[in-house]
């Protein structure tokens, strides 16, 4: 109730401010792919962010009585074009939204300069954790050393990994390398066999090299760090090789129902670890049909709706509006900064009450930031596919904060001796 | 070291020749692949000089139209039947609206247009089919999904259907496109138009009718193409990709020869497979099909700059 006074008040505020910043918005645009090898991914995801900023502006009338101005620049997963769309939508963003590790790796030196956070939920560079050096950079709710350590975890649940294999089956891409230096790091320490299985952009599709390795070293697991169209080969060769199914965890990207729908059955025990879940009867989702959908503002299809990517879409959107929210109470004005809402993404705290109240009640675990912590480590469930959708198959599995954050902090540490001078932010004491 | 180059990789083939065989079969079936999407470029070339961009998108846009058309509850046939009728209207609009007024131009800019058709048509593709991964209608088109097992001295072979069925259509398209480029009256047009373009249109051939035609057969093998590499892993624009995969064969082959795009993708497919495996994987790291193919080809062209089949170009100065 505190809460909502406050807000109202915000609101009230920004009505009395006039109407120039109510026309214009606040910018948050989405470096987004809707096209190009990887579109089958990005699709359901950038409708989710969309639909659920447009929900917003027809519920509320967007955040604090300010609307979002949630604007798309086409970079079909390409870092080149993804570098020119950040600075074509920078002039006037509150954020940015690179959507692409690669991107991310190239804006975030000129996010130091242009002082525009980086909003990377679940991908990028993972020491971004360390909101010190990485000021301006937030990869909330999950890095990828979290997804690998949350898979790792769930492995040794199912058996001590010491003397077995593990196959790392990854995009050739800084996606796809990103996890090596931890898993490098837990190979060693838990005494595993680390096989390291590159996957190039133009072998996507016809992955029998990669599977053909996997028969002839006969790895215990296999760990697929896949995106866009790599996921679906990747599926479709293990199936045809026979390989076990329950035996390969996938990280949260490769998780999306139609790439499992291409295989059906076939891909039944086939498991990804992930930090949102759909769920359909949350009020969030009613208030997107109702004012989204139903009022045909949106390019959702009610099959995409009900998938993992989707809701992860929706989630992300629900990340940056809390941030808002948040930097607008702080600065006590609607049209917030870039700076404000670097602070607002620092003081983030979705507690299980605040994601009840946002109508996102199991959609996504709780976590919190800080300046020091701009990832939160909320944890993930392990999903399995039943041969027609993804379901359930853990608790929320939390990962190994205490290795993780010492790696984070050596190679930020590397990261901004490799970059001097690397500002950062000497004000974090926590 | 160098037993590790010369020695353990023959070792292995030798002690398991079953897996051997896999490697081999998954080249094939790769190679043949290849060396459709470079008898579409080869077919183009030949007839008009031009190096068409747009064979990649053609292969995805044929198979979108396929499942898009099936989505919307026409029979698997019918589809294959309408889209063989988009892929020629198609092939019709390009002469009319892109080549026709284009003709004497240089061929720099004739390549460029086939890049201005490359993003048409990703934009149409993506306007009215959307960029979702789709299936690929492999039961309805009677293609088998079965794999057959063997095991060969003790060993395993595995042979997915879609996989042979694909290796015959292909074999049988390659079989009937040499028939009706040697046998029939417009095959001999099309040779004649690539062998040389003024003479031939001196004898009354008709360069708007054979243009037609050489896109549109390019549209029919863009779609067994799709066909093929869709049962394979889904329908989306990463198929595109592949269409770069050709270049080396067409570098390797020849830009003009049917013999060549067909050996040359053939080899490429089974050598990249077989130095991936015995070669790149224990000793570089894995992932050398992205570039294997490329310095096989520049190899090549440093003792036959054209190409293995190319015909070599001597001029008068």
């Amino acid at each position: 109730m505190k809460q909502f006074k406050r807000l109202a008040a915000v609101a009230a505020l920004g009505a009395l401010m006039g109407t120039t910043a109510m026309a214009e918005g606040l910018s948050t645009p989405n470096l987004a792919y809707r096209t190009g090898p990887f579109a089958a991914t990005g699709i359901p995801i950038m409708n989710g962010q969309a639909d659920y900023m447009a929900m917003l502006n027809a519920r509320d009338g967007g955040i604090g009585g300010i609307a979002i101005d949630f604007s798309e620049c086409e970079t079909g997963y390409n870092t080149e074009k993804g570098v020119e769309c950040y600075e074509k939508t920078k002039g006037s963003a509150i954020v940015t939204q690179p959507w692409s590790t690669g991107i991310t790796l190239q804006v975030l030196p000129k996010t130091n300069v242009d002082e525009i956070p980086i909003l990377a939920p679940g991908y990028g560079f993972s020491p971004m954790a360390d909101g010190a050096v990485f000021q301006w950079a937030f990869n909330t709710p999950l890095s990828y050393w979290d997804g690998a350590s949350i898979i790792l975890k769930y492995l040794s649940e199912m058996g001590d990994l010491n003397g077995k294999k593990v196959a790392f089956l990854h995009l050739d891409h800084p996606f796809g390398k990103e996890p090596l230096p931890y898993l490098e790091m837990k190979a060693e320490a838990m005494g595993f066999e680390l096989l390291p299985i590159p996957v190039g952009l133009k072998e996507m599709q016809n992955q029998s090299a990669q599977w053909l390795q996997i028969r002839r070293e006969r790895p215990d697991y296999v760990v697929l760090w896949g995106w866009g169209a790599m996921n679906a080969g990747a599926i479709t060769e293990a199936a045809k090789t026979k390989y076990p199914m329950e035996n390969i965890l996938g990280v949260w990207w490769a998780g999306h129902d139609a790439d499992l729908k291409l295989v059906g059955e076939d891909g039944k025990g086939y498991k990804s670890v992930s930090w949102s879940f759909p769920n359909p009867d949350a009020p969030v989702m009613a208030d997107v049909k109702k004012y989204v959908i139903d009022a045909g503002k949106s390019q959702t299809n009610p099959e995409e709706m009900e998938g993992v990517f989707y809701s992860r879409g929706l989630v992300i959107s629900a990340i940056l509006a809390e941030g808002i929210v948040v930097a607008q109470e702080h600065a006590g004005k609607p049209d917030i900064s870039a700076s404000d809402l670097r602070w607002g993404l620092e003081n983030l705290n979705l507690t299980e009450e605040r994601l009840e109240e946002l109508g996102l009640t199991g959609m996504v675990p709780p976590f919190s930031t800080s300046c020091s912590n701009h990832t939160g480590h909320s944890g993930g469930w392990i999903l399995e596919w039943d041969g027609a959708k993804f379901v359930k198959a853990s608790d929320l599995i939390m990962p190994d904060s205490e290795a993780i954050s010492e790696l984070e902090m050596a190679k930020a540490k590397e990261y901004a001796e490799a970059n001097a001078p690397w500002p950062v932010n000497e004000d974090c004491q926590m | 070291m160098l037993n590790d180059i010369f020695i353990k990789p023959f070792v292995d083939m030798f002690t398991a020749p079953d897996f051997l065989l896999q490697v081999l079969w998954e080249g094939l079936v790769s190679g043949i692949l290849y060396a459709l999407i470079a008898l579409g470029f080869v077919l183009i070339y030949r007839s008009s000089r031009i190096f068409n961009f747009a064979q990649g998108i053609m292969v995805v846009f044929a198979a979108l139209t396929l499942v898009g058309l099936h989505a919307m509850g026409v029979p698997a046939w019918i589809c294959v039947i309408l889209t063989l009728g988009v892929m020629f209207v198609l092939a019709v609009s390009i002469e009319r609206v892109v080549l026709r007024p284009l003709v004497g131009q240089p061929d720099i800019i004739l390549f460029m247009a086939t890049i201005g058709i490359t993003l048409f048509l990703i934009g149409l593709g993506e306007i009215i089919f959307g960029g979702e991964n789709k299936v690929m209608i492999t039961d309805e088109l009677g293609i088998p999904t079965d794999s057959l097992v063997l095991e060969p001295w003790g060993g395993l072979l595995i042979l997915e259907q879609k996989d042979i069925t694909a290796v015959v259509v292909a074999a049988l398209l390659v079989v009937a496109l040499l028939a009706f480029l040697n046998k029939t009256r417009m095959g001999r047009a099309i040779r004649a138009l690539g062998d040389d373009h003024q003479a031939a249109l001196s004898v009354g051939i008709s360069l708007q009718q054979i243009w037609v035609l050489v896109w549109f057969i390019a549209g029919i093998i863009a779609l067994v193409t799709g066909i093929a590499w869709g049962a394979r892993a889904g329908v989306s624009f990463a198929l595109e990709v592949i269409a770069y995969k050709a270049l080396p064969v067409l570098m390797l082959g020849g830009l003009e020869s049917i013999t060549g795009a067909i050996v040359g993708g053939l080899l490429i497919g089974m050598l990249e497979k077989l130095f991936e495996i015995y070669w790149g994987q224990p000793l570089l790291g894995g992932n050398t099909e992205t570039w294997f193919a490329f310095v096989l080809a520049l190899i090549v062209l440093l003792f036959r700059p054209q190409g293995l089949f190319g015909e070599r170009i001597i001029e008068r100065v």
